[in-house]
């Protein structure tokens, strides 16, 4: 195996511009593997979150964003009467979209008891909000904006203290969460409030009470009523997607390496038909001969995925360094992850190795005559 | 050892024949070839340009399949052997020299020389230390470093000739080893050629258009228009 490596290797060299070409053009495809493999990865991660709720959310009729929604607290009191076997808590929130510290973001003021509770938060680490300027923290947006617990974020001119890290079940949306009290000293309350939130029973239907909520005219006159995983449902439809369409392009990336190899290993043969002829004189079989083809499929596409990995690295590094990416308000965490380098490695050598076997069949009908006089 | 083969020969060939078809003509090689060669020998066979003495070589040496015929090495039967054992025949048996010497001109003197012997799958140093004692045998220990657009014609091909040793075959085939060499290089390359033959016994069967082989040939063939027959020596 050593002496086959070191004649493959030496054979690449004698050919160096041509073997640093083919390295550099299957480079190119492992980058869009890995690129593509490891967007498609913080998708499905982002995507993972979702969670079905029973909540219902209430808004402004004409408000597309919920940072435009303009909620009078006397909606929730009405939607109560009009259900009030089926509403088990309705509270307004505070919702602002914010640049903070470089990053866009949701900023939510509820009630401390409604987040474990109706918002179903789960905090993963620290603790929930205790005294003045605290704020807990999605733990996407805590590692995108590499926050921890202890941390400070300055909001609006004021330093707020990150006290916990929670995962968001209600929707696919990563969010600061803060209490009324904080939100409404940030903020002011001359917007009122912007989203209304109505926590159903278990046994309620939420979509017959969303129903019989918005055929109400004292509510559908000024509002709309939406089940909150209609909102997180889009959104996971795009996520889903992008998912799909990543992942099939990133193995299609990844196929073109077989025409690559194809490519190189059929010109190669093509070209050295007379080295071929030769070896099979002088005593290498046709597994042998296929062992160095493939040997050098390998080299190549060991050099290619280091190179395409390299590149790809850095590229990533330096975009989480100076400017994240996100989806929606959720920060994409892209990075290179041991399973899709593994993985993406593995499917490069099978397909490499796909490209020598398809090419290197007619080996078999070579006739080792070495012409002379 | 196949019936009908006489155990004294190394190389035992009867009524050989080759037809090729080249569009719809057909082109006869070689007629009724008979051929012994004994363990040892320096035989050489002599023949003009086109009277198929490169296509009895490559019979010979399991390159090529005669049309008719019979033909044993070594106790094989060549015209009956699958391809895979003629590639293991081919390894095990026989060296080969080539007229444009065929080195692999992306590889050093000795990685050319070694080739066989990663064909037979034998290590990484033993094959160098192998490879190495077959150049100082062929007067090349110094140049092993040198690629072949580093070295001569002659020194070319005894660097062919170190390959075709480097197996210790049981005999070596040589097609017009000295054709594309001056003539001192060529009577180098003889001298190597016999040197070889009478130190270390081993077995030569030379097509060439050198009458001077003639001279320190065992025993000669001729062949002319695809028929052989005996030629003096001496």
């Amino acid at each position: 195996m050593l002496a086959l490596g070191y004649f493959t290797f030496k054979d690449l060299m004698h050919d160096r511009w041509r073997s640093l070409l083919t390295i550099i053009s299957l480079g190119v495809v492992v980058s869009g593997y890995l690129l593509l493999a490891s967007l498609s990865r913080a998708f499905l991660t982002v995507g993972k979150q979702s969670q079905i709720t029973n909540n219902l959310v209430i808004l402004s009729a004409d408000a597309i964003d919920p940072m435009e929604s303009s909620l009078d607290e006397e909606i929730l009191q009405t939607a109560r009467e009009i259900a009030p076997d089926q509403i088990q808590r309705a509270f307004p929130t505070l919702f602002r979209h914010m640049n903070i510290e470089g990053h866009i973001l949701q900023v939510r003021a509820v009630p401390l008891e409604e987040m474990p509770t109706s918002l179903g938060l789960i905090l993963l680490d620290g603790h929930w909000l205790s005294g003045s300027q605290q704020i807990v923290v999605d733990e996407e947006i805590a590692r995108a904006a590499a926050w921890k617990i202890g941390s400070t974020v300055n909001i609006y001119g004021l330093d707020f203290q990150v006290t916990g890290l929670v995962r968001a079940t209600e929707s696919n949306l990563g969010a600061i969460w803060m209490t009324y009290l904080e939100g409404q000293s940030l903020f002011g309350m001359q917007h009122g409030f912007q989203v209304g939130y109505l926590a159903l029973v278990p046994s309620a239907d939420p979509e017959s009470v969303r129903a019989l909520l918005q055929a109400n005219p004292s509510i559908s006159v000024r509002y709309t009523v939406y089940l909150e995983n209609s909102v997180s449902d889009a959104y996971n439809q795009v996520n889903h997607n992008l998912v799909t369409l990543s992942s099939v392009m990133a193995i299609v990336s990844l196929l073109a390496i077989t025409f690559g190899i194809y490519n190189s290993t059929g010109l190669s043969l093509t070209e050295r038909s007379y080295e071929i002829s030769l070896l099979r004189v002088i005593g290498f079989t046709q597994g042998k001969l296929r062992g160095i083809l493939f040997t050098r499929a390998l080299l190549l596409t060991m050099a290619a995925y280091s190179l395409g990995w390299v590149v790809v690295d850095i590229y990533y590094n330096y975009r989480n360094l100076h400017s994240p990416m996100g989806f929606s308000e959720a920060p994409l965490n892209i990075s290179l992850t041991p399973s899709t380098s593994l993985l993406g490695l593995g499917l490069a050598i099978a397909f490499a190795f796909l490209g020598v076997w398809l090419t290197s069949g007619h080996i078999t009908t070579l006739n080792p005559m070495v012409e002379s006089d | 050892m196949p019936s009908g083969t006489d155990s004294r020969y190394l190389i035992e060939a009867v009524g050989l024949g080759k037809v090729y078809q080249r569009g719809n003509e057909k082109v006869v090689a070689l007629r009724n070839v008979s051929l012994s060669v004994e363990s040892g020998e320096f035989a050489v066979i002599i023949g003009p340009s086109g009277s198929g003495k490169s296509t009895l070589l490559h019979i010979l040496g399991g390159i090529d399949r005669p049309s008719t015929g019979e033909l044993h090495a070594t106790g094989v039967d060549l015209v009956a052997a699958s391809d895979a054992t003629l590639t293991r025949f081919r390894r095990d048996n026989i060296g080969f020299v080539f007229q444009f010497y065929n080195l692999l001109p992306s590889f050093n003197a000795l990685d050319n020389v070694i080739l066989p012997l990663l064909a037979k799958g034998m290590g990484w140093k033993a094959s160098r230390a192998r490879g190495e004692a077959i150049l100082e045998q062929v007067g090349l220990d110094h140049r092993q470093k040198h690629t072949p657009g580093q070295l001569s014609g002659g020194e070319q091909q005894r660097v062919a000739i170190a390959r075709a040793m480097v197996l210790e075959p049981c005999f070596i085939l040589a097609d017009e080893p000295t054709g594309d060499l001056d003539s001192a290089s060529a009577n180098s390359i003889i001298a190597l050629m016999i040197d070889l033959n009478k130190r270390l016994g081993v077995t030569f069967i030379v097509a060439t258009h050198n009458l001077n082989l003639l001279k320190v040939a065992s025993c000669a063939y001729e062949l002319v228009d695809g028929r052989l027959k005996a030629a003096p020596t001496g």
